[in-house]
Protein backbone atom coordinates (compact mmCIF):
# COMPACT_ATOMS: atom_id res chain seq x y z
CA UNK A 1 0.00 0.00 0.00
CA UNK A 2 0.99 3.57 -0.52
CA UNK A 3 2.04 5.43 2.53
CA UNK A 4 0.21 8.58 3.43
CA UNK A 5 1.24 11.20 0.99
CA UNK A 6 2.19 14.64 1.97
CA UNK A 7 1.90 17.67 -0.23
CA UNK A 8 3.08 21.11 0.72
CA UNK A 9 2.66 24.13 -1.49
CA UNK A 10 3.90 27.52 -0.43
CA UNK A 11 4.43 30.99 -1.77
CA UNK A 12 7.83 31.98 -3.09
CA UNK A 13 10.59 31.55 -0.55
CA UNK A 14 13.61 32.59 -2.52
CA UNK A 15 15.42 30.95 -5.41
CA UNK A 16 16.85 28.05 -3.39
CA UNK A 17 13.35 26.91 -2.55
CA UNK A 18 12.28 27.23 -6.16
CA UNK A 19 15.19 25.03 -7.20
CA UNK A 20 14.41 22.39 -4.63
CA UNK A 21 10.78 22.34 -5.77
CA UNK A 22 11.93 21.97 -9.38
CA UNK A 23 14.16 19.07 -8.37
CA UNK A 24 11.27 17.54 -6.48
CA UNK A 25 9.24 17.77 -9.68
CA UNK A 26 12.01 16.07 -11.62
CA UNK A 27 12.38 13.34 -9.02
CA UNK A 28 8.64 12.73 -8.90
CA UNK A 29 8.59 12.37 -12.68
CA UNK A 30 11.21 9.63 -12.44
CA UNK A 31 9.33 7.94 -9.61
CA UNK A 32 6.33 7.73 -11.89
CA UNK A 33 8.18 7.24 -15.15
CA UNK A 34 5.72 4.48 -16.02
CA UNK A 35 3.00 7.10 -16.34
CA UNK A 36 4.99 9.01 -18.96
CA UNK A 37 5.51 5.75 -20.80
CA UNK A 38 1.80 4.89 -20.68
CA UNK A 39 0.87 8.30 -22.01
CA UNK A 40 3.46 8.08 -24.77
CA UNK A 41 2.27 4.62 -25.75
CA UNK A 42 -1.28 5.83 -25.77
CA UNK A 43 -0.31 8.72 -28.07
CA UNK A 44 1.29 6.41 -30.58
CA UNK A 45 -1.51 3.86 -30.53
CA UNK A 46 -4.24 6.46 -30.82
CA UNK A 47 -2.59 8.12 -33.80
CA UNK A 48 -2.91 4.94 -35.81
CA UNK A 49 -6.20 3.73 -34.40
CA UNK A 50 -8.49 2.36 -37.06
CA UNK A 51 -5.76 1.90 -39.65
CA UNK A 52 -5.06 -1.65 -40.76
CA UNK A 53 -1.31 -1.60 -40.24
CA UNK A 54 -1.50 0.41 -37.04
CA UNK A 55 1.82 1.69 -35.71
CA UNK A 56 3.62 -0.19 -38.47
CA UNK A 57 2.75 2.74 -40.66
CA UNK A 58 5.63 4.38 -38.85
CA UNK A 59 7.96 1.74 -40.22
CA UNK A 60 6.38 1.58 -43.64
CA UNK A 61 6.25 5.30 -44.38
CA UNK A 62 9.82 5.73 -43.22
CA UNK A 63 10.88 2.77 -45.36
CA UNK A 64 9.26 4.29 -48.43
CA UNK A 65 10.95 7.61 -47.76
CA UNK A 66 14.36 6.02 -47.31
CA UNK A 67 14.02 3.92 -50.46
CA UNK A 68 12.70 6.84 -52.50
CA UNK A 69 15.28 9.39 -51.50
CA UNK A 70 18.04 6.80 -51.39
CA UNK A 71 17.64 5.58 -54.97
CA UNK A 72 16.76 8.99 -56.37
CA UNK A 73 19.74 10.84 -54.92
CA UNK A 74 22.14 7.97 -55.45
CA UNK A 75 21.31 8.12 -59.17
CA UNK A 76 21.20 11.89 -59.42
CA UNK A 77 24.52 12.41 -57.70
CA UNK A 78 26.13 9.24 -59.04
CA UNK A 79 27.06 7.81 -55.67
CA UNK A 80 27.09 4.06 -55.03
CA UNK A 81 23.74 2.87 -53.72
CA UNK A 82 25.23 0.52 -51.16
CA UNK A 83 27.08 3.44 -49.57
CA UNK A 84 24.36 5.99 -49.90
CA UNK A 85 21.27 4.13 -48.70
CA UNK A 86 22.61 3.24 -45.23
CA UNK A 87 23.81 6.84 -44.92
CA UNK A 88 20.44 8.28 -45.88
CA UNK A 89 18.48 5.77 -43.82
CA UNK A 90 20.31 6.71 -40.64
CA UNK A 91 20.19 10.38 -41.58
CA UNK A 92 16.44 10.50 -42.11
CA UNK A 93 15.56 8.34 -39.13
CA UNK A 94 17.61 10.28 -36.62
CA UNK A 95 16.87 13.64 -38.16
CA UNK A 96 13.20 12.77 -37.84
CA UNK A 97 13.74 12.06 -34.16
CA UNK A 98 15.61 15.33 -33.56
CA UNK A 99 13.05 17.40 -35.45
CA UNK A 100 9.99 15.75 -33.90
CA UNK A 101 11.18 15.92 -30.32
CA UNK A 102 11.86 19.63 -30.73
CA UNK A 103 8.73 20.48 -32.69
CA UNK A 104 6.43 18.36 -30.52
CA UNK A 105 8.14 19.88 -27.50
CA UNK A 106 6.29 23.08 -28.34
CA UNK A 107 3.00 21.46 -27.42
CA UNK A 108 4.24 19.52 -24.39
CA UNK A 109 2.64 21.80 -21.83
CA UNK A 110 -0.07 23.35 -23.97
CA UNK A 111 -1.49 19.92 -24.69
CA UNK A 112 -1.34 18.91 -21.04
CA UNK A 113 -3.19 22.04 -19.91
CA UNK A 114 -6.24 20.10 -18.75
CA UNK A 115 -4.29 17.69 -16.61
CA UNK A 116 -1.83 20.23 -15.27
CA UNK A 117 -4.54 22.60 -14.11
CA UNK A 118 -6.19 20.05 -11.86
CA UNK A 119 -3.61 17.68 -10.52
CA UNK A 120 -0.23 17.72 -8.92
CA UNK A 121 1.40 15.56 -11.57
CA UNK A 122 5.02 16.51 -12.18
CA UNK A 123 5.51 18.76 -15.19
CA UNK A 124 8.52 16.74 -16.28
CA UNK A 125 6.22 13.78 -16.83
CA UNK A 126 4.96 15.53 -19.95
CA UNK A 127 8.46 16.30 -21.18
CA UNK A 128 9.29 12.61 -20.95
CA UNK A 129 6.01 11.81 -22.64
CA UNK A 130 7.10 13.79 -25.69
CA UNK A 131 10.57 12.25 -25.70
CA UNK A 132 9.29 8.71 -25.15
CA UNK A 133 6.71 9.01 -27.88
CA UNK A 134 9.58 9.56 -30.26
CA UNK A 135 11.64 6.80 -28.74
CA UNK A 136 8.74 4.46 -29.54
CA UNK A 137 8.79 5.73 -33.11
CA UNK A 138 12.53 5.16 -33.19
CA UNK A 139 12.03 1.57 -32.11
CA UNK A 140 9.76 1.08 -35.10
CA UNK A 141 12.41 2.60 -37.34
CA UNK A 142 15.05 0.32 -35.94
CA UNK A 143 13.75 -2.41 -38.23
CA UNK A 144 14.70 -0.32 -41.25
CA UNK A 145 18.12 0.54 -39.88
CA UNK A 146 18.96 -3.05 -39.04
CA UNK A 147 17.58 -4.21 -42.37
CA UNK A 148 19.55 -1.69 -44.38
CA UNK A 149 22.79 -2.32 -42.49
CA UNK A 150 22.40 -6.05 -43.00
CA UNK A 151 21.36 -5.88 -46.62
CA UNK A 152 24.18 -3.56 -47.67
CA UNK A 153 26.62 -5.50 -45.57
CA UNK A 154 27.54 -2.66 -43.25
CA UNK A 155 26.81 -4.44 -40.02
CA UNK A 156 30.36 -5.76 -39.65
CA UNK A 157 31.72 -2.22 -39.23
CA UNK A 158 28.89 -1.06 -36.97
CA UNK A 159 30.05 0.06 -33.57
CA UNK A 160 26.93 -0.60 -31.53
CA UNK A 161 28.40 0.57 -28.25
CA UNK A 162 29.49 3.96 -29.55
CA UNK A 163 26.22 4.18 -31.43
CA UNK A 164 24.30 3.67 -28.19
CA UNK A 165 26.41 6.30 -26.48
CA UNK A 166 25.59 8.57 -29.40
CA UNK A 167 21.85 7.98 -29.00
CA UNK A 168 22.18 8.77 -25.31
CA UNK A 169 24.00 12.03 -26.00
CA UNK A 170 21.40 12.85 -28.62
CA UNK A 171 18.50 12.22 -26.21
CA UNK A 172 20.07 14.22 -23.39
CA UNK A 173 20.48 17.18 -25.69
CA UNK A 174 17.17 17.13 -27.51
CA UNK A 175 15.33 16.69 -24.21
CA UNK A 176 16.43 20.07 -22.94
CA UNK A 177 15.75 21.71 -26.28
CA UNK A 178 12.30 20.15 -26.18
CA UNK A 179 11.70 21.42 -22.65
CA UNK A 180 12.91 24.90 -23.61
CA UNK A 181 10.57 24.89 -26.61
CA UNK A 182 7.73 23.76 -24.36
CA UNK A 183 8.22 26.54 -21.82
CA UNK A 184 8.67 29.22 -24.47
CA UNK A 185 5.65 28.05 -26.47
CA UNK A 186 3.44 28.01 -23.41
CA UNK A 187 4.26 31.65 -22.79
CA UNK A 188 4.44 32.95 -26.36
CA UNK A 189 2.19 31.39 -28.93
CA UNK A 190 4.41 32.56 -31.79
CA UNK A 191 7.22 30.24 -30.76
CA UNK A 192 5.92 27.01 -32.38
CA UNK A 193 5.87 28.74 -35.79
CA UNK A 194 9.40 30.03 -35.28
CA UNK A 195 10.66 26.65 -34.10
CA UNK A 196 9.00 25.00 -37.09
CA UNK A 197 10.75 27.23 -39.60
CA UNK A 198 14.11 27.02 -37.86
CA UNK A 199 14.00 23.22 -37.76
CA UNK A 200 12.95 23.09 -41.40
CA UNK A 201 15.83 25.28 -42.45
CA UNK A 202 18.22 23.32 -40.25
CA UNK A 203 17.32 20.20 -42.20
CA UNK A 204 18.78 21.73 -45.35
CA UNK A 205 21.80 23.07 -43.53
CA UNK A 206 22.58 19.70 -42.00
CA UNK A 207 23.87 16.79 -44.09
CA UNK A 208 20.80 14.64 -43.64
CA UNK A 209 20.69 13.46 -47.22
CA UNK A 210 23.67 15.07 -48.79
CA UNK A 211 27.23 13.92 -48.35
CA UNK A 212 29.65 16.53 -47.13
CA UNK A 213 32.92 16.04 -48.95
CA UNK A 214 36.07 17.89 -49.93
CA UNK A 215 36.29 21.47 -48.74
CA UNK A 216 32.91 21.19 -47.02
CA UNK A 217 34.22 18.79 -44.38
CA UNK A 218 35.66 21.45 -42.13
CA UNK A 219 33.26 24.13 -43.14
CA UNK A 220 31.75 26.33 -40.43
CA UNK A 221 28.27 25.35 -41.59
CA UNK A 222 29.03 21.90 -40.25
CA UNK A 223 31.27 22.64 -37.30
CA UNK A 224 29.07 25.36 -35.87
CA UNK A 225 25.89 23.50 -36.57
CA UNK A 226 24.73 21.66 -33.43
CA UNK A 227 22.39 19.50 -35.50
CA UNK A 228 25.35 18.20 -37.50
CA UNK A 229 27.02 17.01 -34.30
CA UNK A 230 23.77 15.54 -32.99
CA UNK A 231 23.35 13.53 -36.15
CA UNK A 232 26.99 12.61 -36.61
CA UNK A 233 27.42 11.24 -33.10
CA UNK A 234 24.89 8.53 -33.92
CA UNK A 235 25.36 8.02 -37.63
CA UNK A 236 29.13 7.77 -37.83
CA UNK A 237 29.60 4.88 -35.37
CA UNK A 238 26.68 2.99 -36.84
CA UNK A 239 28.33 3.26 -40.25
CA UNK A 240 31.62 2.23 -38.73
CA UNK A 241 33.25 5.62 -39.11
CA UNK A 242 35.20 7.42 -36.39
CA UNK A 243 33.55 10.33 -34.62
CA UNK A 244 35.48 13.56 -34.44
CA UNK A 245 36.49 14.35 -30.85
CA UNK A 246 35.15 17.86 -31.40
CA UNK A 247 31.68 16.39 -31.77
CA UNK A 248 31.79 14.86 -28.30
CA UNK A 249 33.16 18.09 -26.93
CA UNK A 250 30.40 20.16 -28.50
CA UNK A 251 27.63 17.80 -27.42
CA UNK A 252 28.97 17.43 -23.89
CA UNK A 253 29.20 21.18 -23.45
CA UNK A 254 25.80 21.65 -25.03
CA UNK A 255 24.21 19.13 -22.69
CA UNK A 256 25.67 20.71 -19.57
CA UNK A 257 25.06 24.33 -20.50
CA UNK A 258 21.71 23.62 -22.07
CA UNK A 259 20.34 21.71 -19.11
CA UNK A 260 21.74 24.24 -16.64
CA UNK A 261 20.12 27.13 -18.46
CA UNK A 262 16.82 25.45 -19.20
CA UNK A 263 16.47 23.94 -15.76
CA UNK A 264 17.18 27.30 -14.13
CA UNK A 265 14.50 28.91 -16.26
CA UNK A 266 12.13 26.09 -15.43
CA UNK A 267 12.83 26.40 -11.71
CA UNK A 268 12.23 30.14 -11.70
CA UNK A 269 8.98 30.18 -13.65
CA UNK A 270 7.65 26.69 -12.88
CA UNK A 271 4.75 27.98 -10.80
CA UNK A 272 3.74 30.34 -13.58
CA UNK A 273 3.63 27.79 -16.38
CA UNK A 274 0.19 26.48 -15.47
CA UNK A 275 -1.16 30.02 -15.73
CA UNK A 276 0.32 30.48 -19.19
CA UNK A 277 -1.77 27.67 -20.56
CA UNK B 1 -5.84 2.25 8.18
CA UNK B 2 -4.31 5.66 8.01
CA UNK B 3 -7.22 7.65 9.34
CA UNK B 4 -5.93 9.98 11.99
CA UNK B 5 -3.16 11.47 9.92
CA UNK B 6 -5.30 12.74 7.09
CA UNK B 7 -5.57 16.49 7.17
CA UNK B 8 -5.73 19.67 5.16
CA UNK B 9 -4.20 22.85 6.48
CA UNK B 10 -4.40 26.05 4.54
CA UNK B 11 -3.06 29.24 5.98
CA UNK B 12 -3.26 32.73 4.52
CA UNK B 13 -3.63 31.36 1.03
CA UNK B 14 -3.58 34.03 -1.63
CA UNK B 15 -3.71 33.17 -5.29
CA UNK B 16 -3.37 35.63 -8.11
CA UNK B 17 -3.81 34.79 -11.74
CA UNK B 18 -1.71 36.63 -14.21
CA UNK B 19 -3.88 36.99 -17.29
CA UNK B 20 -1.67 36.55 -20.30
CA UNK B 21 -4.27 36.04 -22.97
CA UNK B 22 -5.37 39.65 -23.07
CA UNK B 23 -2.45 41.53 -24.47
CA UNK B 24 0.89 40.01 -23.76
CA UNK B 25 0.83 36.47 -25.03
CA UNK B 26 2.13 37.50 -28.41
CA UNK B 27 5.84 37.74 -28.77
CA UNK B 28 5.45 40.75 -31.05
CA UNK B 29 3.95 42.86 -28.29
CA UNK B 30 6.61 41.65 -25.92
CA UNK B 31 9.35 42.57 -28.35
CA UNK B 32 7.70 45.86 -29.23
CA UNK B 33 7.84 46.72 -25.58
CA UNK B 34 11.58 46.19 -25.54
CA UNK B 35 12.31 47.97 -28.80
CA UNK B 36 10.43 51.11 -27.90
CA UNK B 37 12.37 51.36 -24.70
CA UNK B 38 9.57 50.25 -22.50
CA UNK B 39 7.40 53.31 -23.06
CA UNK B 40 4.64 51.37 -24.69
CA UNK B 41 4.45 48.96 -21.80
CA UNK B 42 4.82 51.48 -19.00
CA UNK B 43 1.18 51.25 -18.20
CA UNK B 44 1.11 47.49 -18.24
CA UNK B 45 4.46 45.97 -17.43
CA UNK B 46 3.83 42.38 -16.58
CA UNK B 47 0.49 40.76 -17.11
CA UNK B 48 -2.64 42.12 -15.47
CA UNK B 49 -3.49 40.09 -12.41
CA UNK B 50 -6.73 38.84 -10.99
CA UNK B 51 -6.82 37.97 -7.33
CA UNK B 52 -8.74 34.73 -7.23
CA UNK B 53 -8.34 33.88 -3.56
CA UNK B 54 -7.15 36.03 -0.75
CA UNK B 55 -6.25 35.16 2.79
CA UNK B 56 -7.96 31.78 2.98
CA UNK B 57 -7.54 29.86 6.21
CA UNK B 58 -8.85 26.36 6.51
CA UNK B 59 -8.21 23.36 8.66
CA UNK B 60 -9.85 20.01 8.03
CA UNK B 61 -9.34 16.64 9.64
CA UNK B 62 -10.38 13.09 9.08
CA UNK B 63 -14.15 12.85 8.87
CA UNK B 64 -14.72 16.42 7.75
CA UNK B 65 -16.92 16.93 4.75
CA UNK B 66 -16.77 20.50 3.65
CA UNK B 67 -19.25 22.08 1.29
CA UNK B 68 -18.10 25.12 -0.65
CA UNK B 69 -20.74 27.55 -1.75
CA UNK B 70 -20.57 30.84 -3.58
CA UNK B 71 -21.51 32.51 -6.84
CA UNK B 72 -19.96 31.68 -10.16
CA UNK B 73 -16.43 32.99 -10.26
CA UNK B 74 -16.19 33.31 -6.51
CA UNK B 75 -13.15 31.03 -6.33
CA UNK B 76 -14.59 27.64 -5.38
CA UNK B 77 -12.99 25.72 -8.23
CA UNK B 78 -9.76 27.66 -7.86
CA UNK B 79 -9.57 26.61 -4.24
CA UNK B 80 -10.17 22.99 -5.22
CA UNK B 81 -7.43 23.19 -7.83
CA UNK B 82 -5.05 24.71 -5.34
CA UNK B 83 -5.86 21.90 -2.91
CA UNK B 84 -5.22 19.40 -5.70
CA UNK B 85 -1.74 20.86 -6.06
CA UNK B 86 -2.19 22.31 -9.52
CA UNK B 87 -1.90 25.96 -8.56
CA UNK B 88 0.96 27.19 -6.45
CA UNK B 89 0.05 29.78 -3.84
CA UNK B 90 1.39 33.30 -4.23
CA UNK B 91 1.30 33.68 -0.49
CA UNK B 92 0.63 31.32 2.37
CA UNK B 93 0.81 27.55 2.51
CA UNK B 94 -1.25 24.54 1.61
CA UNK B 95 -0.40 21.38 3.49
CA UNK B 96 -2.25 18.19 2.65
CA UNK B 97 -1.61 14.83 4.27
CA UNK B 98 -3.09 11.92 2.39
CA UNK B 99 -3.67 10.64 -1.11
CA UNK B 100 -5.66 13.19 -3.06
CA UNK B 101 -8.29 12.34 -5.63
CA UNK B 102 -9.51 15.36 -7.54
CA UNK B 103 -12.70 14.97 -9.53
CA UNK B 104 -12.89 18.37 -11.05
CA UNK B 105 -13.24 17.85 -14.74
CA UNK B 106 -15.05 15.05 -16.51
CA UNK B 107 -12.80 15.28 -19.50
CA UNK B 108 -9.52 14.86 -17.68
CA UNK B 109 -7.34 12.59 -19.75
CA UNK B 110 -10.23 11.46 -21.88
CA UNK B 111 -9.55 10.43 -25.43
CA UNK B 112 -12.83 10.49 -27.38
CA UNK B 113 -11.72 8.06 -30.06
CA UNK B 114 -10.41 5.43 -27.65
CA UNK B 115 -12.73 2.79 -26.23
CA UNK B 116 -14.26 3.00 -22.80
CA UNK B 117 -11.87 0.36 -21.51
CA UNK B 118 -8.84 2.22 -22.83
CA UNK B 119 -10.11 5.39 -21.26
CA UNK B 120 -10.47 3.64 -17.94
CA UNK B 121 -6.83 2.60 -18.22
CA UNK B 122 -5.70 6.06 -19.23
CA UNK B 123 -7.63 7.87 -16.53
CA UNK B 124 -6.62 5.30 -13.97
CA UNK B 125 -2.96 5.88 -14.78
CA UNK B 126 -3.37 9.61 -14.48
CA UNK B 127 -5.25 9.22 -11.22
CA UNK B 128 -2.27 7.37 -9.82
CA UNK B 129 -3.08 3.69 -10.22
CA UNK B 130 -0.42 1.36 -11.56
CA UNK B 131 -1.13 -0.66 -14.68
CA UNK B 132 -1.42 -3.77 -12.51
CA UNK B 133 -3.84 -2.18 -10.07
CA UNK B 134 -6.03 -1.10 -12.95
CA UNK B 135 -6.25 -4.60 -14.39
CA UNK B 136 -7.05 -5.94 -10.93
CA UNK B 137 -9.88 -3.47 -10.47
CA UNK B 138 -11.03 -3.42 -14.05
CA UNK B 139 -13.95 -5.75 -13.45
CA UNK B 140 -15.09 -3.75 -10.45
CA UNK B 141 -14.80 -0.47 -12.32
CA UNK B 142 -16.51 -1.88 -15.41
CA UNK B 143 -19.38 -3.21 -13.31
CA UNK B 144 -19.80 0.05 -11.54
CA UNK B 145 -20.11 2.02 -14.76
CA UNK B 146 -23.03 -0.19 -15.74
CA UNK B 147 -22.09 0.41 -19.37
CA UNK B 148 -21.64 -3.27 -20.19
CA UNK B 149 -20.87 -3.86 -23.90
CA UNK B 150 -20.56 -0.13 -24.51
CA UNK B 151 -17.17 -0.19 -22.82
CA UNK B 152 -15.77 -1.70 -26.01
CA UNK B 153 -17.10 1.26 -28.02
CA UNK B 154 -15.24 4.51 -28.60
CA UNK B 155 -16.00 7.13 -26.02
CA UNK B 156 -17.30 9.56 -28.63
CA UNK B 157 -20.41 7.42 -28.95
CA UNK B 158 -21.27 8.02 -25.28
CA UNK B 159 -23.78 10.49 -23.96
CA UNK B 160 -22.73 12.99 -21.32
CA UNK B 161 -24.31 10.85 -18.63
CA UNK B 162 -22.46 7.76 -19.79
CA UNK B 163 -19.18 9.67 -19.77
CA UNK B 164 -19.93 10.81 -16.27
CA UNK B 165 -20.48 7.23 -15.17
CA UNK B 166 -17.14 6.20 -16.58
CA UNK B 167 -15.26 9.13 -15.15
CA UNK B 168 -16.84 8.73 -11.77
CA UNK B 169 -16.18 5.02 -11.64
CA UNK B 170 -12.49 5.47 -12.34
CA UNK B 171 -12.05 8.46 -10.10
CA UNK B 172 -13.61 6.70 -7.14
CA UNK B 173 -11.62 3.52 -7.74
CA UNK B 174 -8.59 5.27 -6.30
CA UNK B 175 -8.17 4.63 -2.61
CA UNK B 176 -8.04 8.25 -1.74
CA UNK B 177 -7.97 9.95 1.62
CA UNK B 178 -8.91 13.35 0.35
CA UNK B 179 -11.61 13.76 -2.25
CA UNK B 180 -12.04 17.04 -4.05
CA UNK B 181 -15.19 17.27 -6.06
CA UNK B 182 -16.67 19.87 -8.29
CA UNK B 183 -20.34 19.84 -8.92
CA UNK B 184 -20.53 17.50 -11.91
CA UNK B 185 -21.71 14.60 -9.83
CA UNK B 186 -25.26 15.69 -10.63
CA UNK B 187 -25.01 14.59 -14.27
CA UNK B 188 -26.12 10.95 -14.30
CA UNK B 189 -29.64 9.56 -14.21
CA UNK B 190 -31.49 8.54 -11.07
CA UNK B 191 -30.01 5.05 -11.04
CA UNK B 192 -26.56 6.42 -11.28
CA UNK B 193 -27.22 9.03 -8.64
CA UNK B 194 -28.13 6.25 -6.26
CA UNK B 195 -24.97 4.31 -7.05
CA UNK B 196 -22.84 7.41 -6.80
CA UNK B 197 -24.43 8.21 -3.47
CA UNK B 198 -23.53 4.77 -2.16
CA UNK B 199 -20.02 5.03 -3.50
CA UNK B 200 -19.43 8.38 -1.87
CA UNK B 201 -20.69 7.11 1.46
CA UNK B 202 -18.32 4.13 1.16
CA UNK B 203 -15.49 6.42 0.32
CA UNK B 204 -16.34 8.62 3.23
CA UNK B 205 -16.19 5.67 5.56
CA UNK B 206 -12.72 4.67 4.58
CA UNK B 207 -11.31 8.00 3.53
CA UNK B 208 -10.82 11.14 5.42
CA UNK B 209 -11.95 14.33 3.87
CA UNK B 210 -14.38 15.46 1.25
CA UNK B 211 -14.42 18.94 -0.20
CA UNK B 212 -17.40 19.50 -2.46
CA UNK B 213 -18.13 22.67 -4.38
CA UNK B 214 -21.74 23.04 -5.37
CA UNK B 215 -24.61 25.42 -5.95
CA UNK B 216 -27.00 22.71 -4.95
CA UNK B 217 -27.76 23.28 -1.29
CA UNK B 218 -29.55 19.95 -1.01
CA UNK B 219 -26.42 18.17 -2.17
CA UNK B 220 -24.38 20.05 0.40
CA UNK B 221 -26.84 19.15 3.16
CA UNK B 222 -26.73 15.55 2.05
CA UNK B 223 -22.99 15.00 2.01
CA UNK B 224 -21.38 17.68 4.12
CA UNK B 225 -21.11 18.38 7.79
CA UNK B 226 -19.33 21.67 7.39
CA UNK B 227 -19.78 24.54 5.05
CA UNK B 228 -17.78 27.52 3.88
CA UNK B 229 -18.88 30.38 1.70
CA UNK B 230 -16.52 32.06 -0.73
CA UNK B 231 -17.34 35.46 -2.15
CA UNK B 232 -14.92 37.29 -4.42
CA UNK B 233 -12.04 35.13 -3.26
CA UNK B 234 -12.67 35.81 0.41
CA UNK B 235 -13.86 32.96 2.56
CA UNK B 236 -16.23 32.90 5.49
CA UNK B 237 -15.22 30.91 8.54
CA UNK B 238 -15.96 27.19 8.36
CA UNK B 239 -19.37 26.56 9.92
CA UNK B 240 -21.50 23.65 10.83
CA UNK B 241 -23.82 22.69 8.01
CA UNK B 242 -26.81 23.29 10.29
CA UNK B 243 -25.99 26.95 10.11
CA UNK B 244 -26.19 26.96 6.32
CA UNK B 245 -29.27 29.17 6.37
CA UNK B 246 -27.57 31.68 8.64
CA UNK B 247 -24.63 31.74 6.31
CA UNK B 248 -26.87 32.38 3.34
CA UNK B 249 -28.80 35.04 5.14
CA UNK B 250 -25.63 36.82 6.16
CA UNK B 251 -24.75 37.58 2.56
Amino acid sequence: MQSVQHMVRTGRRGPMHEFSMAFADLRASFDRIGLAWSLAKHDVVSRYRGSILGPFWITLSMGLMVAGIGFLYANLFKVPVNEFIPYVALGIVFWGMIANVIIEGCSTFVQAAGILSQSSLPMFTFVWRTVMRNVINLLHHLIIIVGVLLYYDHWRQTDVLMGALGVLLLLVNISWISLAAGIASARFRDIPQIVGSVVQFAMFMTPVFWLPGGRLLDHAVLLLNPFYHLLEVVRAPLLGQPVDARTYLVLGAMAVLGWAGTFTTFALIRRRIVHYL
Amino acid sequence: MKGPEVSIRVSDLTLRFPVYGVDSKSLKKHLARITVGGKLGRTGMGAPEVTALSGINLELHSGDRLGLIGHNGSGKTTLLRALAGAYEPDEGTIDVHGQIAAMLDLNLGIDPSATGLDNIRLRGRIAGLSAKEIEERMQEIADFTGLGPFLAMPLKTYSAGMQARLAFAVATAVHADVILMDEWIAVGDADFQKLAHKRILELMERAGILVLASHDLELIRLYCNKVMRIEGGVASPVMDVKKLDELLAAA
